[in-house]
């Protein structure tokens, strides 16, 4: 009880003075780089939307297919290859374009082939399947 | 063959289009749509008349319904932030960029209580002159 008093003093005196971070345990570092130490990273809770409302989707199916082609290439191409031809807008991918006619027209497409023609616009050669006729279905869009 | 058209190319009434709802206004927007792209195919096959101010029409009406639904849209938002310090940059006043700096009025009348007590004590005095 004694020996333990002093000592107990001299600590507290150093704590007073010094503070008690006194001891910091050595981290081992096995590598000689020190890379970045993972942190937490909280989601992001905005306290405001920064637009009110969402924007409209610009290329919906509608905007996508413009008009078909009846011109004498692609009435031919109705009849021989089983391909309706399609003019569409410029940003439209095969994909867009393919599920466009699929909305639009309930006619899956077979495969579809693009170009841009010399004046800007896209053109689309959608070509159905067998069992599908192009001629019924440009009927039934109405273009013939 | 063909399909008759789903309705005439009437202007459509707006203050008929507010009485619906945000349901029904996305099912006449297509059904707009769907009439626009029908007479675009009309065009190309060359049937009977231009189908010119028929197009028109339909464009017009598609764009009044896209203005009622924003509108709609808008409306809910603001009522949905009224009273709160943060809203949406787009529904704040827009004014202009330096204005928008500006110090507010309260922040421009703040007077140090030195100044207060010059502007007391020793006031630009009035007189009345002949």
């Amino acid at each position: 009880m004694m020996m333990c008093a002093t000592n107990k003093a001299q600590a507290a005196r150093k704590a007073a003075l010094k503070g008690v971070h006194g001891k910091k345990e050595k981290k081992e570092h096995t590598s000689t780089t020190f890379r970045l130490p993972k942190t937490l990273r909280l989601a992001r809770t905005p306290k405001y939307t920064r637009t009110a409302t969402p924007r409209f989707a610009k290329l919906d199916q509608y905007s996508i297919l413009r008009q078909p082609l009846n011109t004498e290439t692609a009435m031919k191409k109705i009849e021989d290859n089983n391909t309706l031809v399609f003019l569409v807008d410029v940003r439209a991918n095969k994909r867009h374009i393919k599920d466009a006619v699929k909305k639009l027209y309930d006619v899956d497409a077979a495969k579809i082939n693009t170009l841009i023609r010399p004046d800007g616009v896209k053109k689309a050669y959608i070509r159905l399947p067998a069992d599908v006729d192009a001629l019924d279905v440009a009927n039934k869009i109405g273009f013939i | 063959m063909r399909q008759p058209p789903l309705c005439s190319a009437t202007k459509v009434k707006v203050s008929a289009l507010h009485e619906k709802s945000q349901a029904e206004l996305t099912q006449s927007l297509d059904q707009y749509k769907r009439e626009l792209l029908d007479l675009k195919v009309q065009q190309v096959a060359g049937a009977g008349a231009s189908k010119g101010s028929k197009i028109r029409d339909v464009r017009k009406n598609i764009s009044r319904v896209l203005t009622v639904i924003t509108r709609k849209n808008r409306d809910s938002v603001i009522a949905q932030y009224a009273g709160k310090k943060h809203i949406p940059k787009d529904l704040r006043a827009k004014k202009t960029r330096a204005i928008r700096r500006a110090l507010t009025k309260h922040e421009s009348t703040r007077r140090t209580v030195r100044q207060q007590k010059k502007d007391a004590h020793f006031a630009v005095r009035q007189y009345a002159i002949k």
